[in-house]
């Protein structure tokens, strides 16, 4: 701590210097959210409209070409908003060394959900 | 609902603090205590009572919250007015910075009724009964309403707040017409008196590495300038997940800035700008 003490305020107010980075990551959070926004809208409305349609309907809805697209686009934009989401309230609230435990965790996390989402799309579509 | 500029917000407060119970989650040795109650003079009519934090260092002991009786028809009609008189006629010990009195200087910033604001432009009018007088948090308090700026002000030294040029030193003034001169209208005011960083939630939890709002406007102020020529190595060093980024346009900074700027949006015009460099 002693150390902590004896650096000069503006040695301590630049630390370990500017990054060079982070527009990506805002810029592709925003974006991700645009396309979540028809994305979810069309989900929201369609299993609406099949809510008493059964289970057979519903499973030869998702074989369409169309939808079995729209439910991959749907959910790589969601959990890769959702990694770049977390990762901004896992940045302003967890101070401790776990941080970066913490952050790859979330982000293997967000992969392995969107891997298991697209596989079971795919397994609908393709069998 | 965005927020362009404080003048928007209601003059009453609402909620003054967060419902939580007092001295929550607070260690032992900033615990607030209940101080001592200092009775109006005899003879006062129009009695206002104020609640002020105090907090001095050497006494050992833990801060406290004094009751003043105030005589409002003894002295102006401002929140400093009030902490002049309690100085001058009831408590000599009550330390607060001042100087301008007109809200161009920044010293009187302080939390009044639960928001920032500068003690000199605050009307005792627009207060509540008891008004509340805190330090601006999230700060390190040296002695009752004065608290520790030095990190801000390195911060502020950090982004070079003045004119970097690579052209030749010229022999007259360096010109800007009438429209470069307009962008730099809403950030010039800024008197720096940080009643917007200390409302930042993103600085309290960061504030090591987030610049805060106070600085990044100021860092807008000479990204905008058009005789500035230093606006690559501006952006380069502002473009980091903490230092611009922990901004999450929350806007509590334009709600409270005492001048009625909106450096929310100066942030935002910053992230833009390095949008448009990019793409």
């Amino acid at each position: 701590m002693s150390s902590a003490r004896m650096r000069s305020p503006l040695g301590r107010a630049l630390g370990l210097g500017s990054a060079r980075d982070g527009v990506d990551a805002w810029w592709r959070e925003r974006v991700s959210a645009v396309a979540l926004v028809p994305l979810t809208a069309w989900l929201t409305v369609s299993i609406l409209m099949r809510a008493d349609k059964g289970y057979a309907a519903v499973v030869a809805w998702l074989k369409l070409p169309i939808t079995t697209t729209l439910m991959t686009l749907l959910l790589i934009a969601l959990f890769y908003h959702t990694a770049l989401g977390l990762q901004v309230v896992i940045e302003d609230y967890v101070h401790s060394r776990i941080k970066i435990p913490v952050l790859v965790g979330m982000h293997l996390g967000c992969v392995a959900l969107g891997v298991a989402g697209l596989v079971a799309v795919l397994k609908i579509a393709l069998a | 609902m965005i927020i362009r500029s404080s003048d928007e917000v209601s003059r009453t407060t609402v909620l003054k603090r967060f419902p939580v119970p007092r001295n929550f989650g607070v260690d032992a040795a900033s615990r607030i205590d209940r101080g001592r109650t200092w009775p109006a003079p005899r003879g006062a009519t129009r009695i206002k009572r104020f609640d002020v934090y105090r907090y001095d260092p050497q006494s050992g002991q833990n801060p406290r919250i004094d009751t003043y009786q105030v005589d409002l028809d003894d002295c102006g009609p401002m929140v400093l007015d009030v902490l002049i008189w309690i100085k001058n006629t009831v408590d000599p010990s009550l330390t607060f910075r001042r100087s301008c009195r007109e809200g161009v200087c920044g010293s009187c910033a302080m939390n009044i009724d639960g928001t920032n604001w500068l003690a000199c432009t605050k009307f005792n009018a627009d207060l509540a009964t008891p008004a509340t007088i805190y330090p601006l948090a999230n700060m390190r308090i040296i002695k009752d309403l004065v608290p520790d700026l030095t990190h801000l002000f390195a911060q502020h030294r950090l982004v070079e707040p003045w004119l970097r040029s690579k052209s030749p030193e010229p022999e007259r003034e360096r010109l800007q017409s009438p429209q470069e001169r307009a962008q730099l209208d809403g950030l010039y005011e800024c008197i720096l008196c940080f009643c917007c960083t200390s409302g930042c939630p993103s600085h309290w939890w960061n504030g090591d590495r987030f610049l805060g709002p106070a600085v990044l406007l100021q860092a807008t102020r000479w990204l905008v300038d058009s005789r500035d020529e230093a606006t690559g190595e501006r952006l380069d060093e502002l473009e980091d997940p903490f230092r611009l980024y922990r901004c999450h346009t929350i806007l509590n900074c334009t709600r409270t800035c005492p001048k009625g700027l909106n450096p929310g949006k100066a942030i935002a015009d910053v992230k833009k700008m390095l949008i448009e460099r990019r793409s």
